[in-house]
C-alpha cells in the first residue's frame, strides 16, 4: 500500500506534466454562510405558502401522501387515521422533545404499540431493543429538517432522538412539519448545508442526512416501476398549520 | 470476470447479442424509456444548460487541484473518526477490504450499488476468502443470483424477463413466485431485509465525496444505499479518485443534473449524505468507517488523453443514445463499463491493449457527447484512442494497411482519380437494384449484414467540369 504521500505526490507530478488546461472554477460558496442562511430564512417567512404550493404538488408527483393538521394536537388522530387504513399495530417515532409532540396517549389508547427513540444510546441492550422495534413497526413518524419544495423532497438529519431507521424500515414513513422548514430550491439547500457545517459538532448529533423524494422505487424487473424494495411504500407528510 | 468472455472475439459477442431476440426487445425498450424520461425531465428545466456547464467547470477545477482536495476529504473523514485507506491499485483497495473481514471476522457484507467495487472484482474476492457478498440493489442481486454481470450502470439486469426473475427468487424462496414485479419486488425485500439485519459489514461506493466536510455521497432509489450505511457495524466506501468535490454548494449542482440525466426525475428518491461512523448521541450507524481512495489507473489520465473522462458521473445516459450499445447491451462489451465511456474507462483502468477493438464500437455520432450532464467529449477521445492505437501498432495490420492506403489515396488527387475510375469497373459483379451487395473478401463482412452505396457513375469533379 503506497503511503499518503506517495500517493498525493504521484498526483502531483501527473497534474504537473499538464498543459493547455481551460480556465475552470468550482461554485461560489457563500462568505458567510449563517448570515447566507439568515437571509433565506428570512425570504421563507415571506414566501412559504407558495412554496407549501408547490411542494404539495411535487410530493404529490413522487408519490407522496400531503395531510394538514390545525396544530399539533391534531397530529396523532392523523396518523391515527393512516394507521387504520393500512391496518397497522405498532408505532416508531422519534423521541417526541426533538418530534415536538407525544403520540403515545393517543395512540396507545386506540390499543396501538407505540416505540420511541429515547433510550440511552450507550445503552447496548436498548439500542438493540430500538432497533427491533423499529423493524417491527408499520409506521414509523419522524420530523423534517428542510422540505425542499421544487422536488417534493424531506430532508432529515440523524442525531440524538432522530434514528436513521425510523424513515427507513416501516413500510410507511410519515414527516411531521410546520412553515418554517420550507425552502424552494436546492440552490438554498445548498446554502443551508454550507451553514450545518460551519460548526457541524454544535449543529448535528448525527453523521447522517437524508434527503427522501417519494417512496422506495424500482424499476430493475423489466422497467416496471414498484414501490417498496428496502425502503417504504407509503410516504406521508403532515404540515402544520399552526405550530 | 468477465475474462471468459473475453476469449470470445468482440465480434462474435456483438454477434450473440443481435441474435438474441429478447435481449433486442428489451434493449429498445429501456433505452428509448430512459431516453424519453431524460428528454421530458430537461424539457421543463430551463437551467439545465447552464448547470451542465457548471457541473464540467467544478469536475474540471476539482482535477486540477485533485491533490488538495484529497487531502482536506481524507482529513475531514479522520477528523470525523473514520480510516482513510489509499489503494493504488484495484487489488490493493481488496486486499484492504479483505484484510478488514479478517481482522474483524466478518462474515457476511451487504453491498449497495457500485460501480468501484465491480471494476476490481470484489464479489469474487469476498467469495473466496470465505465471507458472503450480498448485492442489495434488485438488479444486481438478480444478477448475483444468476451468476451475470451487469449490462447497463444503472439498471444492471434489464437483459433478464420477469420469468427468469422468477426463477430465481423463488428458488431462494423456496416456493414458486408468479412472474409479476410487484411479487418478485416484495420477496427479495423479505429476503435482503434479513441479510440487512445479519451482516456485519456494509460496503458501498460513493457518487460524490465533499472535501470540506468529508461527507461521502449515495444516491440510490430502492433504499438499499441507506440500509447498507445505518444497519451493520462497519461501513466501507470504496471510490475512484476523481468523485471527490469541494463544497456542499457543488453538491448541489451536480444533484440537480444526476437524477435527471440517469432516469429522468428531479431527484433520485434517496440522497444520502454520511460524514464518518456513528455520533455518541445516535442509536444506529457503524462504529467504524473506512473511505478506501482508489486511484487503479486514473491518475496516470490527468496529464493523459483520456483526462476527460475523469468528469463521468456513471449516469449511464450516453449508454442509452449509443447506436451501438442500443444494439449489443452491455455484456458484449466484455468488461466492467460498457457503452461509449465504458470504452475509455476501460483503456483508462486496463490499457489500450484492452481496447483495440472496442475503440471502434462507435460510429462517431456524437449523441453521447450532446446528453452527457458534464459534456464528455467522448467521440474526440475514441478519434485519439483509435490514432493510438494505430501508432503503437497495436491494432490490427490489416486495418492499419486499409487506413495506410487510404490516407495515400486521399492526399493524392490522381490516386483519387485513379481510385473511383476503378471502382466502377470493380464494383459492376456486385451491383444489386442501385446497391453493392454481396462483395468477397475481407468486405464480405460489412455487406453480410449491410448494403453500400456504389461508386457514382459520374463524379462530382466531373460534373463540376461540365458545368464550367
Amino acid at each position: 500500500m503506497a503511503t499518503r504521500a506517495e500517493f498525493l505526490e504521484r498526483i502531483r507530478r501527473e497534474a504537473r506534466r499538464t498543459d493547455g488546461l481551460f480556465t475552470a472554477a468550482t461554485a461560489t460558496r457563500p462568505a458567510r454562510p449563517e448570515e447566507a442562511a439568515e437571509a433565506v430564512r428570512r425570504q421563507m417567512a415571506e414566501r412559504w405558502p407558495e412554496a407549501l404550493d408547490l411542494f404539495r404538488r411535487e410530493f404529490d408527483r413522487v408519490g407522496g401522501v400531503f395531510h394538514r393538521a390545525a396544530d399539533p394536537a391534531e397530529v396523532p388522530s392523523v396518523v391515527l387515521e393512516i394507521a387504520r387504513e393500512e391496518g397497522a399495530t405498532a408505532v416508531v417515532a422519534w423521541d417526541p422533545p426533538v418530534l415536538g409532540l407525544d403520540l403515545r396517549p393517543r395512540l396507545v389508547a386506540e390499543g396501538l404499540a407505540v416505540a420511541v427513540a429515547a433510550s440511552d444510546p450507550a445503552d447496548e441492550t436498548a439500542r438493540r431493543r430500538h432497533r427491533e422495534e423499529s423493524a417491527r413497526a408499520q409506521i414509523g413518524v419522524t420530523g423534517a429538517d428542510l422540505v425542499l419544495a421544487e422536488t417534493g423532497t424531506l430532508i432529515l438529519l440523524s442525531g440524538r432522538g432522530r434514528p436513521r431507521s425510523t424513515s427507513l424500515l416501516p413500510d410507511t414513513h410519515v414527516a411531521v412539519f410546520d412553515r418554517s422548514r420550507l425552502v424552494e430550491s436546492l440552490a438554498q439547500v445548498g446554502i443551508l448545508l454550507e451553514a450545518l457545517h460551519v460548526d457541524p459538532a454544535r449543529s448535528m448529533s448525527g453523521a447522517m442526512i437524508n434527503f427522501i423524494t417519494g417512496p422506495s422505487r424500482t424499476a430493475d424487473i423489466e422497467l416496471t416501476l414498484t414501490r417498496g424494495v428496502h425502503g417504504p411504500k407509503h410516504v406521508h407528510a403532515i404540515f402544520v398549520a399552526a405550530p | 470476470m468477465s475474462e471468459g468472455l473475453l476469449n470470445v472475439p468482440f465480434s462474435e459477442r456483438a454477434g450473440a447479442a443481435l441474435g438474441d431476440r429478447f435481449l433486442q426487445e428489451a434493449l429498445t425498450i429501456a433505452t428509448t424509456k430512459f431516453i424519453d424520461l431524460r428528454k421530458d425531465s430537461f424539457a421543463g428545466f430551463p437551467e439545465g444548460d447552464a448547470l451542465r456547464d457548471q457541473a464540467r467547470s467544478i469536475k474540471e477545477a476539482t482535477l486540477q487541484k485533485l491533490d488538495v482536495y484529497l487531502g482536506q476529504l481524507a482529513d475531514n473523514v479522520e477528523r470525523l473518526g473514520g480510516r482513510v485507506h489509499w489503494a493504488t491499485t484495484g487489488e490493493e483497495a481488496r486486499e484492504t477490504i479483505l484484510q478488514l473481514c479478517r481482522d474483524r471476522g466478518v462474515r457476511m457484507a451487504v453491498k449497495s450499488k457500485s460501480m468501484a467495487t465491480e471494476e476490481i472484482e470484489l464479489n469474487e474476492a469476498l467469495e473466496k476468502a470465505g465471507v458472503t457478498p450480498v448485492e442489495t440493489d434488485l438488479g444486481e442481486y438478480i444478477i448475483q443470483l444468476a451468476h451475470e454481470k451487469p449490462s447497463h450502470i444503472i439498471a444492471p439486469a434489464i437483459h433478464k424477463t420477469k420469468g427468469q426473475v422468477a426463477d430465481l427468487i423463488s428458488e431462494v424462496a423456496g416456493r414458486r413466485l408468479a412472474a409479476d414485479p410487484e411479487v418478485l419486488t416484495a420477496a427479495a425485500r423479505v429476503q435482503l431485509r434479513e441479510k440487512f439485519l445479519q451482516a456485519e459489514m456494509g460496503i458501498t461506493g460513493a457518487n460524490f465525496a465533499v472535501a470540506e466536510t468529508g461527507t461521502v455521497v449515495l444516491v440510490t432509489n430502492e433504499g438499499n444505499g441507506r440500509m447498507v450505511t445505518s444497519l451493520p457495524r462497519i461501513h466501507v466506501a470504496v471510490m475512484g479518485i476523481e468523485k471527490v468535490i469541494p463544497s456542499m454548494t457543488d453538491l448541489v449542482v451536480f444533484l440537480a443534473i444526476l437524477a435527471r440525466s440517469a432516469t429522468g426525475q428531479k431527484l433520485s428518491s434517496y440522497t444520502t449524505l454520511v460524514r464518518g461512523p456513528r455520533q455518541p448521541g445516535e442509536l444506529e450507524g457503524p462504529e467504524e468507517f473506512h473511505l478506501i481512495l482508489m486511484d487503479n489507473g486514473r491518475s496516470r489520465q490527468i496529464a493523459g488523453t483520456l483526462r476527460e473522462a475523469l468528469y463521468c458521473l456513471r449516469c449511464g445516459a450516453c449508454l442509452n443514445v449509443c447506436p451501438v450499445y442500443r444494439q449489443i447491451g452491455g455484456h458484449a462489451y466484455g468488461h466492467t463499463y460498457p457503452g461509449p465511456i465504458g470504452i475509455l474507462l476501460t483503456a483508462m483502468l486496463r490499457g489500450d491493449e484492452s481496447v483495440k477493438e472496442l475503440a471502434h464500437a462507435s460510429s462517431l455520432c456524437g449523441a453521447c457527447k450532446d446528453v452527457c450532464p458534464v459534456r464528455i467529449d467522448i467521440p474526440r477521445m475514441l478519434i485519439e484512442l483509435r490514432e493510438r492505437l494505430d501508432r503503437q501498432k497495436i491494432a490490427p495490420w490489416a486495418e492499419r494497411f486499409a487506413f495506410g492506403t487510404l490516407r495515400r489515396v486521399l492526399l493524392s488527387p490522381a490516386a483519387f482519380r485513379l481510385s473511383s475510375a476503378l471502382g466502377r469497373v470493380l464494383q459492376r459483379p456486385f451491383l444489386n437494384n442501385g446497391r453493392l451487395t454481396g462483395l468477397p473478401l475481407v468486405l464480405s463482412r460489412w455487406t453480410r449484414t449491410r448494403d453500400l452505396p456504389p461508386v457514382a457513375s459520374r463524379t462530382f469533379r466531373e460534373r463540376w467540369k461540365d458545368l464550367q
